[in-house]
């Protein structure tokens, strides 16, 4: 019951936005939204961490259709964290915006409808419905990394539907065939995920393959794997740092859930190289990404990056085998979530504080806005994996699960790849926070026409620190420890990802 | 035996007297459908009987090609109308002497001496009209050719007459997906073959846009009748092969009499009625493309062609 | 069903899915923005007629219920969504000159039909012998056409019909495979393809206001090297 209404919340707050009351009206419902997802998501997730998984039935031919168990409720907490710093971060953000009122309600009905959109992504069991929503995902967050309405942001607009949507597609046939095999697996099971690896061994293996590739591919494409990220480093650098921090750091991950999902279900079937694609395709994504870290000249689109780095992370970690290295997996999506979306707000701050996302431009931040360079240094460490941080810890288990696998190659690439990208992110963030304020074309800083109007209101709104420093404690807790609920949920999660 | 040859005479004798009237009656729907009254469809006879009587003038620069080529355009088709099925469902005499691609090289090459004989005289519009139409004729073959190919995978001979009895036998065969594509591109083919628009414009008398009238520029008197009427009947021709082969197999003469055989001309020239009247609706229709667009034009043929090949051979 | 009636009615479902592959190379070849978008309707009209047929039959109603909602949804909806939220513009676009010319385009399109004969083989053999037909090859086909159309068009229209072919191709490969999906996900999926043209109406008419062109597939600033400029006027 509380999970219908975690769904109904974000469109009830979506529906209210639209009444054009006063000025904090529309940013207040969202936040008290989200907090409310917030406390009913984490009841959820204690009760199913306990071992008691969630599943509902409801009329309409559709049995079974909402089914929390150990990996939904991981997401779904991780979704309802994000969105609630994110909202509490986008008062602040946006109210620095100066927007007219009618473009902050559509702000915030776009915000509330994409939650709403990614929350029923863990929670259907049935996976057409799941593949509906991942398509609502795409269409609710076009107009939110549209919505600065200048050229790039238009075009990285136009990119990611087009891209996603392609991709999107392609899964939907996966998924009909992914049907078409369950039918003739003559299992008289329901659709649904569980169902699907019940009848997994007497499906033709065929059909399975290519429904697995093809759910790869296409959902991959939303993921941001090599190669066909190349949507990514727009959308994510180009949309609203708020929306930023939800895009990288909880969707991705959410889209990525649903590919774990096939895991089990190659799993059940025999001969199945699932793994074998998860680890070279993983591995692609990390190398490429952590090569193009070096180069690039945007810090949001730097951490964009780093996204699809943490994403191939993820997937070479599964690739490693699900039972050894599936925990470490888990952990890797929680460390990244909370640390990635950490890191933009930082760099939105930086962008409030200097006026510009290009990373040759910004020296010296530590001087305007010391709360902006604390959060770009620690955001940058943490998201690199130095401890004593989250992904330290996660990425140090996935590396020491690929040696007790004995894939040493494999270790060998994903332990070079974290140290470029490691090298390549603190340089970046190294000469934008530390360097002295440089003379670019021989002119004094002040007249360097590159920073205009850079100092006005380098004075971080408070609800942007407090976002911060909300985003900040579980990358810094977690890095030394993990609390027993979470430890539990965590099992639970590895285990619905192994059975 | 010599029942099939008479029968044979008879068809060539058909396609020969009811090609004027085929082109005749054409110019005149196509006129009603301007809203005017257009020529008798007896005119064509009157020209060329008109023109039988004048005198032929012959440039002086010109080779014996030139004076050759009437009588090759007008003995071409008559040749193919031996070999393919005009009356009658059952082979006859001369069924056997040539399959679908040697009547195609056989029109062929009466296409080629009319192309040569428009370079022989030095005018310049010759060359001009004789290049456009090798461009066309060359960006046509493939499609003929695929055509061919598809309809004799299904038959299992390249011969008319045993096309047309296996090619849309039951019925329900006229729907598949190759039927439908193949009428499709051989529609398509028909259109740039025979000069019509959206390929060309029959009716045009502007030199710089000819592309099949202008290799009968130069001829006057008894050539321009040989080569007008052999146009016709080409015409004629390629009608017959797709009413009677591809599309509507239909309404010939099954018995080997001779009343079922005469029973049978009013059943072909009304299916050619028919035709005719299709053809005006996309005559009136369309306008004329562009010369670069024909490639295009052809090019949709050709890919329409492979399909229909691809739906055949791959079909379950 | 009498033998001879099957018969007729497994031809006239390869014939709606012969057309249906002939509308997708129209799409990928055809300049005209507004041809596009009558090629696009006859495609889901075709769709809608393949549905129907196989219901008929196979017996089965789900399928009569999937052609009602693509008859109703793209045909009649799509168009007047889009009229809606798109600008007028991009209706009176042709493309006059493209990245590969159309009798190229064409021929690759040709290619990729093939592949996806050749892609549909393995799935057609593991599916029990009343699922096969000419549906999931054109599926394919139309999927794999659909990307192409995607990559070698320029103008906002025909990107827009690129996408929404793929889902077309995919859900005509879908129901002869995939038959009893229960109708409610088949309704959720029509209102999917309706929130795509929706959302991206909007977008183009969005690039048309605020860049002034509804060539939006030559839209191409955002790369690493171009990142300079770009990012300076973008942030403010």
């Amino acid at each position: 019951m509380s999970v219908i209404i975690i769904l109904l919340l974000p469109l009830i707050a979506a529906a209210l936005v639209c009444i054009p009351l006063k000025k904090y009206w529309a940013s207040g419902v969202t936040v008290v939204s989200s907090v409310a997802i917030l406390i009913l998501a984490t009841r959820i997730t204690l009760r199913v961490a306990a071992g008691n998984p969630v599943v509902s039935t409801l009329m309409f031919g559709l049995q079974q259709w909402i089914a929390v168990d150990g990996l939904s409720a991981l997401i779904l907490l991780l979704i309802a964290f994000v969105a609630t710093t994110a909202a509490i971060y986008s008062v602040g953000y946006m109210a620095h915006e100066n927007l007219k009122p009618s473009k902050l309600r559509l702000y915030y009905a776009n915000y509330n409808l994409f939650v709403f959109s990614m929350l029923a992504i863990p929670v259907l069991a049935d996976p057409t419905l799941v593949w509906i929503v991942v398509e609502l995902t795409t269409l609710c967050s076009a107009l939110l990394v549209s919505f600065q309405n200048t050229r790039e942001a238009l075009e990285a607009a136009w990119k990611y539907v087009v891209l996603s949507l392609m991709g999107a597609g392609m899964a939907l046939f996966g998924f009909l065939v992914l049907f078409a095999a369950m039918q003739a697996s003559g299992s008289n099971g329901v659709y649904t995920w569980d169902g699907l690896i019940v009848a997994a061994p007497t499906m033709p293996p065929v059909l399975l393959q290519t429904a697995f590739l093809l759910i790869l591919i296409g959902l991959g494409t939303k993921v941001g794997l090599v190669p066909m990220h190349t949507w990514l480093p727009d959308a994510h650098s180009q949309a609203p740092t708020p929306v930023c921090a939800l895009l990288s750091g909880i969707e991705t991950s959410a889209i990525l859930y649903v590919i774990l999902r096939m895991f089990p279900i190659m799993h059940a079937s025999p001969h199945s190289h699932a793994e074998t694609w998860a680890l070279v395709l993983g591995l692609i994504s990390v190398g490429t990404a952590a090569f193009l870290l070096l180069q690039v000249r945007d810090y949001k689109r730097m951490f964009a990056f780093s996204t699809v780095e943490h994403m191939g992370i993820i997937l070479t970690a599964v690739g490693l085998g699900a039972s050894v290295a599936g925990y470490s997996a888990m952990l890797q999506i929680v460390s990244h979530s909370v640390t990635k979306s950490f890191c933009f707000f930082a760099a939105g701050a930086a962008l409030m504080a200097v006026g510009t996302r290009e990373i040759a431009a910004v020296r010296g931040l530590i001087r305007k806005s010391p709360a902006a360079s604390v959060g770009l240094v620690l955001g940058g460490l943490a998201i690199c994996g130095a401890p004593p941080m989250a992904v330290f810890l996660s990425e140090f288990s996935i590396l020491k699960a690929g040696l007790m696998q004995k894939q040493y190659v494999a270790t060998g690439l994903l332990a070079i790849f974290i140290v470029i990208a490691f090298f390549g992110i603190m340089l970046h963030i190294n000469r934008m926070v530390f360097g002295a304020p440089e003379n670019i074309n021989g002119e004094s800083p002040e007249e360097n026409h590159l920073e205009p109007q850079a100092v006005e209101n380098s004075h971080l709104p408070f609800s942007c620190r407090l976002a911060m420093i909300l985003a900040a404690v579980p990358v810094l807790v977690l890095g030394v420890y993990i609390p027993k609920p979470l430890d539990d949920l965590l099992t639970q999660a590895a285990a619905a990802l192994t059975k | 035996m010599s029942k099939a040859i008479l029968f044979n005479l008879i068809q060539v004798l058909v396609v020969m007297a009811f090609a004027p009237l085929a082109s005749g009656v054409l110019s005149r729907m196509k006129e009603i459908v301007q809203s005017k009254r257009g020529p008798s469809i007896f005119q064509p006879y009157r020209d060329l009987w008109k023109l039988f009587h004048k005198d032929e003038i012959v440039s002086e620069d010109s080779s014996w090609i030139f004076r050759f080529t009437p009588y090759i355009v007008f003995v071409t088709p008559i040749f193919v109308a031996t070999l393919i099925p005009v009356l009658t469902n059952y082979p006859l005499f001369f069924a056997f002497m040539g399959d679908m691609i040697g009547a195609g090289f056989v029109l062929a090459l009466g296409g080629f001496f009319a192309t040569l004989a428009a370079v022989d005289t030095a005018n310049p519009y010759g060359p001009i009209g004789a290049s456009r139409t090798r461009m066309v004729g060359f960006l046509a073959e493939p499609v003929f050719m695929i055509v061919f190919f598809t309809v004799s995978f299904v038959a299992g001979s390249t011969i008319p007459y045993i096309v047309q009895e296996k090619w849309v036998t039951p019925l329900a065969n006229f729907f598949t997906p190759s039927h439908v594509l193949l009428m499709l591109s051989f529609l398509m083919l028909i259109l740039a073959e025979g000069g019509r628009i959206p390929v060309d414009n029959p009716t045009g008398h502007f030199e710089l846009a000819m592309i099949d009238e202008s290799k009968s520029l130069e001829y006057s008197g008894r050539g321009f009748a040989l080569m007008k009427w052999g146009g016709q009947m080409k015409f004629f021709v390629l009608m017959c092969v797709f009413l009677n082969v591809l599309v509507t197999p239909w309404g010939l003469a099954g018995a080997h009499t001779l009343g079922a055989v005469l029973l049978a001309i009013p059943f072909v020239l009304f299916k050619i009625f028919c035709f005719l009247l299709v053809l005006v609706v996309i005559e009136s229709s369309l306008s004329k493309l562009r010369l670069f667009r024909i490639t295009e034009f052809l090019g949709a043929a050709f890919i329409i062609s492979v399909a229909a090949m691809i739906a055949q051979i791959f079909l379950p | 069903m009498s033998e001879s009636t099957n018969q007729l009615l497994d031809n006239l479902n390869a014939l709606a899915t012969g057309l249906f592959l002939l509308t997708a190379f129209g799409i990928v070849a055809m300049r005209q923005a507004r041809g596009c978008l009558n090629l696009f309707i006859i495609q889901s009209l075709l769709l809608a007629a393949s549905a129907a047929l196989l219901g008929l039959r196979h017996e089965s109603s789900h399928l009569y219920g999937v052609a009602l909602v693509n008859l109703i949804s793209k045909p009649i909806i799509v168009p007047w969504l889009l009229r809606r939220t798109a600008s007028a513009e991009i209706y009176t676009r042709r493309e006059i000159d493209q990245v590969l010319n159309i009798p190229t385009a064409l021929l690759i399109a040709l290619a990729l039909t093939i592949l996806s004969y050749f892609l549909a083989q393995p799935i057609l053999n593991a599916v029990a012998p009343e699922f096969r037909g000419p549906n999931v090859p054109i599926g394919i086909a139309g999927l794999l056409l659909g990307a192409f159309t995607l990559t070698v068009r320029r103008e906002a229209l025909p990107l827009l019909i690129g996408l929404l072919v793929m889902e077309n191709g995919a859900f005509l490969a879908g129901i002869s495979i995939a038959r009893n999906l229960p109708l409610l996900v088949e309704l959720a999926i029509a209102t999917d393809g309706l929130i795509i043209v929706f959302i991206s109406g909007v977008l183009i008419r969005a690039v048309e206001k605020h860049v002034g062109t509804t060539a939006v597939g030559e839209l191409a600033s955002l790369k690493e090297a171009a990142a300079e400029p770009a990012a300076k006027e973008a942030s403010k």
